[in-house]
């Protein structure tokens, strides 16, 4: 597309537990301002994928770039290291660098869960308020002490404001873990929101939802990328919504890409729907 | 809720002052070496390091029992800073007057017995908490059971006394006027409470609870768990250092021995027994433990008759049994505690006001 730079780019990632190649060599980037999705069947690697960008997975070959800085570069360890020492070696020698998970979330790359993963314990607004956390400039001592109330009150302004967006300002008091599938999936995207990203990664954001439900979501989803000049790179399954919502589509199996493009031309795809749309039911 | 804001400090201020008053009333109707005071001082000083235990092992999810280690390290700090020059000689009589030459203040004692506590956990924090549950808690009590070895030690005898008692030292009833040293472990409890309830309400204990509940998506969401492990990890062992201070200051003498890891367990049993993340549940629990095991089931413990016909199983050492009986029934049936992870205050109101803070 003729969109603006890049924002993410995933160069010759490989990720590998033990003998399982679970990404084999995966390039993809993704550029401000679009809606890219990933999509693949069960176990083609696109959670492994998202947990390589975001810190979790350490990937065992290959560099993760974001606003053109590396964030993840190759790191075999173990028996790996034997294996893809060679490989890209000269490329990223000496550059060696190890972002955990919440580091990664500072740097702007926001997620969700599969499995949706919310503060049991928390309310809806506590939730998000948790996540306000990352921004804050107090130290332990000035939040103890109070001293930084002109923030603690800006923080909860900003959740609330965030589940008013989302449409759970009413459910705001209720534990995360009472609400139903289909608002603790929105509870999960506001609380992403509020860490300020610059790119949402989304895991199955329609798993579980109805048809109606789903519907909403894809225009909900372009409305808090405008809202919030973001850029979405999310897994799913659901087609209606990925040829509906996404400029942009890759498509992987078995950890390798075999198609992309827009979603008209992985539509007509002949690898694609060997691999993916051939055994879906329409 | 403008009004509400305004009132609940007032009350719970006015809660505190009773309670203070209480307890003082308390000291002078029946004195200071009665049964009653003894058991509100004692429950004072647990009520400290219960909840200094809750902030690791409720609010965090740190499953670690090193707290008689740390308080092991805050009460020696403060003993050793506080004995009288004047006594050390018969003190410290099998090292010729021990080699620290400084007396403090008994206050700058117990802030020094804290600071010293955290160092010691900011020091074994760097590899400790890189564990998770079974392993951290194993780690930990490793460090307890080495620190009271290390105190022991005779090499070590100049500064610690070796495994001889430190006396002399400041207790409640030489630091206040005569009927009011009930009140010194309140003041000092009290305040450190209060504080562990600021932070866990405060921004940092949201991160703390997050933790707790799902550290993947703390860590998610951008809360760095290294930092705050060992943040809690250091205020715990800050708190715990200064309620070992203060029962030492209610023993009024001090042996390494007595900071076994039973000391710890009787911890943890108030904790569970109060509910893992409620601050005033492990407070009653304290009190309710301490008035239990040195009071109200001492009867247990000596060998009863009625009439000719000795009552079976009463005699030394039962108390334990029954108190390891109870522990059993908590952790099989009240696995909440008493107060499950909700405040005293919290009980009766409504759900929490979400924008309480923010002007409607």
């Amino acid at each position: 597309m003729s969109a603006g730079k890049t924002v993410l780019r995933v160069e010759n990632v490989t990720m590998q537990f033990g003998g399982v190649v679970a990404i084999d060599n995966l390039s993809m980037d993704v550029h401000e301002g679009e809606i890219v999705a990933l999509i693949g069947p069960n176990g083609a690697g696109k959670t492994t994928a998202f947990n390589c960008i975001t810190g979790v997975y350490e990937p065992t070959n290959g560099a993760v770039y974001f606003d053109d800085q590396l964030i993840a570069v190759n790191h075999p360890s173990g028996r790996m290291k034997r294996a893809y020492a060679g490989q890209n070696g000269t490329m990223y020698a000496g550059k060696h660098v190890h972002l955990t998970p919440d580091k990664i979330t500072k740097r702007g790359i926001a997620r969700t869960f599969q499995n949706i993963r919310l503060f049991k314990s928390q309310t809806a607004f506590e939730n998000v308020l948790i996540a306000t956390h990352l921004r804050k400039k107090s130290n332990v001592f000035t939040a103890t002490f109070r001293l930084n109330h002109k923030e603690e009150r800006a923080m909860r302004e900003k959740a609330m404001e965030l589940l008013k967006i989302v449409g759970l300002d009413d459910v705001a008091d209720e534990k995360a873990t009472s609400l139903p599938y289909g608002k603790q999936r929105r509870l999960e995207i506001a609380r992403a929101l509020a860490t300020e990203p610059k790119l949402l990664l989304l895991d199955e954001p329609a798993a579980g939802m109805n048809p109606q439900e789903t519907d909403e979501l894809g225009a909900f989803i372009k409305d808090i990328k405008e809202r919030f000049n973001l850029t979405v790179f999310m897994i799913e399954h659901h087609m209606n919504l990925v040829m509906d919502v996404s400029d942009r589509i890759y498509v992987i199996d078995f950890g390798k890409q075999i198609a992309q493009g827009t979603p008209a031309e992985v539509r007509d795809n002949p690898a694609v729907i060997a691999a993916y749309l051939g055994v879906d039911d329409e | 809720m403008k009004k509400q804001s305004v009132a609940k400090p007032i009350v719970s201020a006015l809660v505190v002052a009773l309670i203070f008053v209480l307890a003082w009333l308390a000291e002078k109707t029946n004195g200071s070496s009665s049964m009653l005071v003894t058991v509100l001082k004692k429950g004072a000083v647990y009520a400290l390091i219960a909840v200094s235990m809750n902030l690791l092992n409720g609010f965090t999810g740190l499953f670690s029992l090193g707290q008689a280690g740390f308080m092991l390290v805050g009460a020696y700090t403060y003993a050793i800073f506080t004995i009288p020059l004047a006594k050390r000689v018969a003190v410290y009589q099998y090292y010729a007057g021990g080699c620290v030459g400084v007396e403090l203040n008994f206050v700058v004692a117990l802030i020094l017995a804290g600071v010293v506590a955290a160092l010691f956990a900011a020091l074994i924090g760097f590899p400790v908490l890189r564990l998770k549950s079974d392993y951290l808690a194993i780690a930990t009590l490793g460090f307890a059971e080495i620190i009271r070895a290390i105190v022991q030690w005779d090499s070590l005898g100049p500064v610690t006394n070796g495994s001889n008692l430190l006396k002399t030292y400041p207790t409640f009833n030489s630091i206040m006027p005569k009927d009011m040293s009930v009140l010194f472990p309140f003041i000092v409890a009290g305040v450190c409470i209060a504080l562990i309830l600021l932070l866990i309400n405060s921004t940092y204990g949201r991160a703390f609870k997050a933790i707790r509940d799902d550290e993947i998506a703390a860590e998610a969401m951008g809360v760095n768990l290294f930092h705050h492990k060992q943040m809690a990890f250091v205020i715990s062992s800050f708190f715990a250092g200064v309620g070992g201070a203060l029962l030492a200051m209610y023993q009024g003498s001090l042996q390494a021995n007595a900071f076994k890891s039973s000391m710890t367990y009787e911890i943890l049993l108030i904790v569970v027994i109060g509910g893992m993340g409620s601050v005033s549940g492990s407070v009653i629990a304290s009190f309710l433990f301490i008035a239990c095991s040195e009071w109200w089931l001492r009867f247990l413990d000596n060998t009863t008759f009625i009439g000719d016909f000795q009552i079976p199983l009463l005699g030394s050492g039962f108390r334990m049994v029954v108190f390891s009986v109870v522990i059993m029934v908590v952790v099989l049936f009240f696995r909440r505690g008493l107060m499950g992870d909700r405040e005293l205050w919290e009980l009766r109101c409504a759900p929490r006001r979400a924008n309480k803070g923010v002007k409607a």
